[in-house]
């Protein structure tokens, strides 16, 4: 079997009162591709967002490669060690959020290069190189220069995309990858993802593009209420699936699609 | 119009813009460091916020004419202020100028840096964050550079009335362009050509920092113009 690159341990999380994860448990292979599914609200954000630790769990483990960070209680205050760990975390995975979120004072080409450059500090011509090929990779060779208000929500996502890529992670992470795109702009987009899938990337997808997340995984994950209700290859969980809520979920976005 | 009285009262006018340009800047920079403060204060904690709050309200709340006298005029009926090592520096109506005009300043400054600082997108924060950045090189890469960029013309427009303001420093005896103005009036009884020259000063002075803010915001926001901008003009 092929190393755990991403682990989460009984991650927990409340806002306010509400209980948003309930002890969810999930392992991450190298190559792997895993697609969260679930309806609005049951916590599929929260969830991803908790591996770089933007949202910081309430209890639970997260590790990513090499490093590794417990959370006891929610009154959580990291130690000086522990946050250099938080970012050494955070530098082994790839983000990409459903409203791109590039830096819009940067062109193209100084968002892909920004992280290797000043975070990571390798060098200019190296950075430089590699961000060319990155934005090459997804089909924006012609976009060094752009400034993201000046691109569509397709290719400011597919920048997005190549400046996860520039940074070497371990993992990428997409959350929601197409949801603030236009429908004639969405398959550009999963061309991309597609593509990184058969290339062996290790990935974590949440998604509402059941097609899309059935032929690109190797596993999936039904989230309902912030508990894995359902997990498995999937062929099971998206075509024949042991839970009946599971059940009812994807044969309602199959009917609608 | 007597064009040889002008070419005369011109040159004399000008011998006080070095003062007024001095106070300018430097109750800039006096003022955009207590505006920094200000923000500091204000992320430190709630009663800092309070206080920066009451700052802003007072200084902006009152003439900038009244904080002047009060510190000119004010300062010296404290006998603790009178006997202070500071009392030489505060007993000149240099200083006291400078220091009304940058409290002042500070109020206002620290009250646009917070509409820059506000509009930075949190997603642009947590694209930072999530990269692994610390948080100096996030200030320093991402939210400052944004925050200025979104704060310039207003920041423009402080240092356009900034320069106007100092105007007021003629009322402490100093002798900028307004207090020569002043001078002359009173000898020569021409209060039109007088004036008229002094407002033609500011006004060159405000045009070419109003010109200049202008094109550092072209320089530095391109992406701000539509993408046919550049055919079109
Ligand atoms: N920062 C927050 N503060 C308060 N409540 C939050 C916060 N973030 C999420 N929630 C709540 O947590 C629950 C789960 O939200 P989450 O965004 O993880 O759902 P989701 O599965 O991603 O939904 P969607 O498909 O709509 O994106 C929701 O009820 C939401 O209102
Ligand atoms: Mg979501």
């Amino acid at each position: 079997m092929k190393p755990i690159t991403v682990r989460l341990t009984d991650i927990r999380k409340s806002f306010g009162g509400q209980e948003v994860l309930r002890g969810v448990d999930l392992a991450a292979r190298d190559g792997d591709v895993i697609a969260i599914i679930g309806a609005s609200g049951s916590g599929k954000s929260t969830l991803l967002r908790c591996i770089p630790l933007l949202e910081i769990p309430d209890q639970g483990e997260v590790s990513v490669g090499d490093a590794q960070i417990r959370i006891r209680d929610s009154g959580h205050r990291f130690s000086r060690a522990e946050r250099q760990t938080v970012r050494r975390l955070r530098g082994q995975l790839g983000f990409v959020f459903q409203s791109f979120n590039l830096w819009p004072h940067m062109t193209a080409l100084q968002n892909v290069m920004e992280v290797p450059l000043h975070v990571q500090g390798r060098p200019r011509a190296e950075c430089r190189e590699e961000a060319e090929a990155m934005l090459a990779k997804v089909g924006l060779a012609d976009k060094f220069d752009a400034w993201p208000a000046h691109l569509s929500g397709g290719q400011q996502q597919r920048v997005a995309i190549a400046r996860a890529l520039a940074m070497r992670p371990r993992a990428l992470l997409f959350d929601e990858p197409t949801s603030a795109l236009d429908p004639e702009l969405v398959g550009e987009v999963l061309r991309v993802i597609r593509a990184l899938a058969e290339e062996g990337r290790t990935m974590l997808i949440v998604t509402h593009e059941m097609t899309f997340a059935r032929e690109v995984s190797n596993q999936a994950i039904y989230l309902q209420d912030g508990r894995v209700e359902e997990q498995g290859p999937p062929e099971q969980v998206f075509l024949d699936p042991q839970s009946e809520r599971c059940r009812r979920f994807v044969g309602m976005s199959r009917g609608e699609g | 119009m007597d064009i040889a009285f002008i070419a005369q009262i011109f040159p004399k006018l000008l011998a006080g813009l070095p003062l007024t340009l001095l106070l300018a800047v430097l109750s800039l920079l006096g003022g955009g460091l207590i505006a920094l403060g200000l923000s500091g204060l204000r992320a430190s904690s709630w009663i800092g916020a309070r206080v920066a709050d009451f700052y802003v309200y007072i200084f902006r709340g009152t003439p900038l004419l009244i904080q002047i006298f009060l510190i000119y005029y004010g300062l010296a009926q404290f006998p603790a202020v009178r006997h202070s090592v500071l009392w030489p520096l505060l007993r000149e109506p240099y200083v006291c100028a400078v220091l009304a005009l940058m409290l002042n300043d500070g109020a206002y400054t620290s009250e646009i840096l917070r509409g820059g600082l506000r509009a930075v997108s949190t997603g642009a924060i947590e694209a930072a964050r999530v990269s692994g950045m610390t948080r100096l090189t996030m200030l320093r890469r991402i939210v400052l550079p944004l925050a200025f960029r979104q704060a310039l013309p207003a920041y423009g427009a402080e240092i356009t009335s900034m320069v106007k303001a100092t105007s007021l420093a003629s009322v402490v005896t100093l002798m900028e362009i307004t207090g020569i103005a002043r001078a002359e009036v009173s000898e020569t009884y021409r209060a039109i050509e007088i004036f008229l020259c002094a407002a033609a000063i500011y006004l060159v002075l405000v045009t070419v920092i109003a010109r200049a803010v202008d094109w550092l915001e072209q320089h530095l926001s391109p992406y701000r113009r539509p993408t046919g901008a550049r055919s079109l003009a």
